[in-house]
Parts: structure tokens; C-alpha cells; sequence
């Protein structure tokens, strides 16, 4: 890979401006090895909708679920002008570990507080949801699903402003963003337009407070067979159609978290509402975590919870339809259901600790357990023959984390 | 016989306390002696070096200069400024280089380096051992 080439051309590359020793290349990397086991044997715990399988029903132990690696490229242009490149190996929605571009963009300053960036942008939707794939920035095994999971898209392929603000000794940085997403699912694809939003994330010594709204229109072609079908049934059914039918709906996304860290411990939490107006559902979720720094290791404790705003629905009125016609309808009733179920609802409560045992390296242990909600498979996929909803389960979490 | 014994802990802690203090290097924050820059709260010195202010409160350019990753000086700069261990300050930049919002300031290879490198940038800031401070810089900051 031409990435590979470019560590020796970085330490010749140095600028000759005594002040700043800018290198005009820098790279580095990051990545994760991971190992996951599930207590469930009918469904999989993946750490993204992107993934096909995990933990769980293929296999009671998985590496693919949180390990990956990652190299990013910084090209120090001009001092307003510089270009980046992120690339990650992770296991793809296809089940390949193809390394996939997770953001290249040009940024230009205007300022050393204002600039714009164009390309793929990172989506600043969570709290960490821009460095989510960098294990060690972070101080659990993965951030929680429960919040993280409402917008699982990482990036928008568009424009990108940043503003920062000093008054007094706050720093205020507003964001905004314009763009689309095309993503590929394990079946299927997705195609989001006109994806805006902004955030605000104010620091004041050891507190940040983080604020977002997010915006896109979601069409997922995948499930036209199923409307089309239900529209076939005259008035109710077409209702029914439009009020799940992924087409060109909007996706809205608002967040809000706050931390405080003044170093030997942190204490943070989060909350999120996010509304597809379709199938998806979604709801309201939030999470509240605590840590303290003891020498090299960092124990943590943390609560989190989703609430679907929709795990079923009664469809169509089966009754008083024709015999043939009632046996497809209530087919159709559930497969909707169905699909219904797996918009998470669920609890969880996580243990574990970090711990810094050499320079770049950490190594995590978390266990988590996990309630669902009645009539939802939380935040579970590949559901078996035999899966029940509504259950609990555990997992058992070893993370590597690594920055070169 | 008890008294002798009080005399020997008195020594072992006294020796203690001094093994102590000569581990722990006193660090100042400094700039050159030609910057008008006179004194800097933690959170001012923390913002400039965690690239969150890139200028001084008077509103000229501040160009943070790191000593080298594993140095003592540099673990106590951080640990006494900011309460950070090295692992925090790494996972901070982890943080915020793969975000793309920025790059770790530049690093002297020593003490001697970065006071050179104070001399020929007076809008430069950097930190060093009390012991290294001279005429050419000024403390603006003793955590």
C-alpha cells in the first residue's frame, strides 16, 4: 500500500520555520484487538449495524466484534492548508476485511479558530462518536450502544464549518455540517441525503458540556417488497406503508452530554432522542458513567438505557378478509412485527477497568448485563429460530488497545 | 533504648523526604526573557499546550514546545498542570489527532533544546526544570 511508503519520507520533511516544526507528513495509527463473549446462542451482539455477525449465535467467543485497525495520513500543506486521510480494517458489512476510507478531507484554516473542511467529514453527533473507533482515547471497551447506536453513521461526505470562541477561560466551539451518507448494509443499503446538523461543545477547565442535532433523509429499498405489499390492501394498508416505508424519510437525531474529569477520576453521562418516522422507530436513550484513576488502572462503572418508541404494531385487519387474502395479510403483520422487534429497548449495566500497563498500550476488561424490553431483542441482531425476546444476557469483554 | 529508636525513624524519613524530592523535578512553565508574556494561570499554560488557545491572554501567537514522551520533566509538567497521568495526555491526543481537529505541539529532544528553541521564537512557551532557569527565560508559571 502506498500508505506504507510515506513513514520515512516524514522525518525529511520538516519545515524550516524555527517556531512551529510543523513536519509537512505525519503518520500514525490505532487499533484495537478484541475478544467478546455472549451468554445468548440465538442472536449476536455486533458493536454496529455495519457488521454481519458476532457474538453469540456465531460463535459463543468473537474477535470481529470491537477489533480493527486503523493508519491516518496528515499532510501539513501550507500552515492554513493541510489534507487527511483515515483508513480503517475492521470486519465489513460483507463479512471482507477491505480497508474502507472513514474520512479524507482538505481543511483550510482562516483562522487558528475558524475553518471549514470539505471531503469525508467525521459526524460530531456523540460525545466520542467522532473518535469511537480509537479504543484507546476512550475509557470503555466500546462507547454504549444504547446512545451510540440511535445514529450509528460516523461520517458525511460534504462540508464541515468550525467556529471556536474564548470567553474568558471557556472555549466554545460551534460546529456545522452539510452532506450525504451511502452506507452498505449486511443486507441491503442505505442512502442518507441531505444529512446537516451542528454541535456545540463548551470546555471550561475540567467540565465539557456537548450539545447536537443531526438531520438526513433516510431511503432503505430493501424493504419496498414488504410496503408494496401491504398497499395492495387499499387505504389501511397504504397508511401503514407510508408511516414505515424507508423512503427518503427524515432521520432526526438531537443530543445532549456533559462530563467533568479533573484527572484522577471522570464522571460522565449522556442523553439522546433520535426519530427515523419509519420502521426503525428509534426512541429516547442515556447513560451515566464513573471512573477513578488509581495508579495505572482506571475501574469504571456504568448504567445505560433505551427506550424503542415502537416494538410492534397490529397492522392490518384480518378479520372479515377473504380466507386467502387473510393468511397473506397476517403474514405481513408479521414480518412488520418482526422487524419491529429489533428496534432496541433495553437496560444495561457495565463493569470493568482500563489498564495503562505500558506506554500506548491499554488493556480493558468490562462484563456487561443486559435486560431487554418486553417484546424487543435490545441491541442484538441475527435473531434464530428459538431467540425470545424480552430476555437477558451477558458479555464478557477483553479489549487491546494500541496508538503508534 | 526507645529514643534510639525514634532517632532512626527521623533519619529514614528524612531520607525518604529527600529521595522524594530529587525524583520529583520542580518544572516551571517559561518563555523567553524578550516575551512580554509575565504570568500564566494552570488552565491558561493547559489550554495552550492541549492546542485548545493558540495565543497568549494579550492576544499574540503561542507556539507550546513539549520535552519528549517517557521524560520526567514532562510527566510532572502534566501531572502537576493539568493532574494528568502520561497515559491521559496520550489518549487526550489520540483523541483529538484522529478526529482531525489537530496536531501534539513540537517536541525538544532536552531541556537545553527547548530553552534554545525559547530564545529564537519569543512567542514561544515551554516548561524545564527550576534548576535550568537563566537569564534568556522567564517563569510564568510555577505548578
Amino acid at each position: 500500500m502506498a500508505l506504507m511508503a510515506l513513514p520515512s519520507c516524514a522525518a525529511s520533511a520538516e519545515t524550516a520555520d524555527p517556531g512551529s516544526g510543523t513536519q509537512m507528513f505525519s503518520l500514525s495509527g490505532f487499533g484495537t484487538l478484541g475478544v467478546v463473549h455472549s451468554s445468548e446462542d440465538f442472536a449476536d451482539f455486533t458493536s454496529s449495524v455495519f457488521k454481519p455477525s458476532g457474538a453469540g449465535y456465531g460463535g459463543s467467543w468473537s474477535t470481529v466484534v470491537d477489533s480493527l485497525i486503523g493508519a491516518q495520513l496528515t499532510a501539513n500543506i501550507t500552515p492554513k492548508l493541510s489534507a487527511v486521510v483515515q483508513v480503517i480494517a475492521e470486519q465489513n458489512y460483507d463479512n471482507t476485511y477491505t480497508p474502507h476510507v472513514e474520512w479524507a478531507n482538505v481543511k483550510y484554516l482562516f483562522t487558528p479558530d475558524f475553518s471549514v473542511r470539505i471531503g469525508r467529514i467525521v459526524l460530531p453527533t456523540f460525545f466520542v462518536s467522532d473518535s469511537r473507533d480509537v479504543g484507546y482515547s476512550n475509557p470503555w471497551v466500546r462507547p454504549p450502544p444504547e446512545v451510540y447506536q440511535l445514529l450509528p453513521i460516523s461520517n458525511s461526505d460534504g462540508v464541515d464549518i468550525s467556529y471556536r470562541l474564548h470567553i474568558g477561560s471557556l472555549t466554545d466551539t460551534l460546529q456545522g455540517n452539510y452532506g450525504q451518507n451511502n452506507a452498505a448494509l449486511p443486507r441491503g443499503s442505505a442512502e442518507g441525503k441531505h444529512l446537516w446538523g451542528f454541535s456545540n461543545t463548551a470546555e471550561y477547565g475540567p467540565f465539557t458540556a456537548h450539545l447536537a442535532y443531526q438531520e438526513l433523509h433516510l431511503t432503505i429499498a430493501s424493504f419496498d417488497p414488504l410496503f408494496n405489499a401491504f398497499r395492495l390492501f387499499g387505504p389501511q394498508g397504504i397508511a401503514i406503508a407510508d408511516e414505515y416505508d424507508l423512503d427518503n424519510k427524515p432521520l432526526v437525531t438531537e443530543a445532549l452530554g456533559a462530563s467533568y474529569d479533573p484527572g484522577h477520576y471522570f464522571v460522565m453521562g449522556e442523553w439522546a432522542r433520535a426519530n427515523a418516522h419509519s420502521i426503525f422507530a428509534v426512541g429516547t436513550a442515556w447513560y451515566v458513567s464513573g471512573g477513578y484513576r488509581l495508579g495505572k488502572f482506571t475501574p469504571y462503572l456504568t448504567y445505560a438505557e433505551v427506550k424503542s418508541n415502537r416494538n410492534s404494531d397490529p397492522g392490518l385487519t384480518v378479520a372479515g378478509l377473504p380466507p386467502n387474502l387473510a393468511g397473506f395479510a397476517a403474514g405481513l403483520n408479521a414480518s412488520l412485527n418482526a422487524i419491529l422487534e429489533t428496534n432496541p429497548d433495553q437496560n444495561t449495566i457495565s463493569v470493568g477497568s482500563r489498564w495503562d500497563f505500558m506506554r500506548n498500550v491499554d488493556l480493558k476488561l468490562q462484563v456487561d448485563h443486559s435486560r431487554e424490553g418486553p417484546g424487543s431483542s435490545g441491541e442484538l441482531t441475527n435473531l434464530q429460530p428459538g431467540f425470545r425476546p424480552g430476555g437477558e444476557d451477558n458479555l464478557f469483554t477483553a479489549t487491546l488497545d494500541f496508538v503508534f | 533504648m526507645p529514643a534510639i529508636h525514634r532517632i532512626g525513624l527521623v533519619s529514614v524519613g528524612l531520607t525518604l523526604g529527600l529521595g522524594i524530592s530529587a525524583v520529583s523535578a520542580d518544572v516551571v512553565a517559561v518563555v523567553s526573557s524578550k516575551s512580554p508574556i509575565t504570568t500564566l494561570s494552570k488552565n491558561q499554560v493547559m489550554d495552550i499546550f492541549l492546542g485548545k488557545r493558540t495565543s497568549f491572554p494579550d492576544g499574540s501567537p503561542a507556539v507550546p514546545i513539549d520535552q519528549t514522551e517517557g521524560s520526567t520533566v514532562r510527566d510532572e509538567f502534566y501531572n502537576r498542570t493539568a493532574g494528568m497521568s502520561p497515559a491521559q495526555v496520550k489518549a487526550f491526543w489520540s483523541k483529538i489527532i484522529f478526529t482531525g481537529r489537530g496536531q501534539p505541539p513540537r517536541t525538544a529532544a532536552t531541556s537545553l533544546e527547548a530553552k534554545k528553541l525559547l530564545v529564537a521564537n519569543p512567542n514561544a512557551i515551554s516548561y524545564i526544570d527550576q534548576s535550568l532557569v537563566d537569564s534568556s527565560v522567564r517563569v510564568v508559571l510555577a505548578p
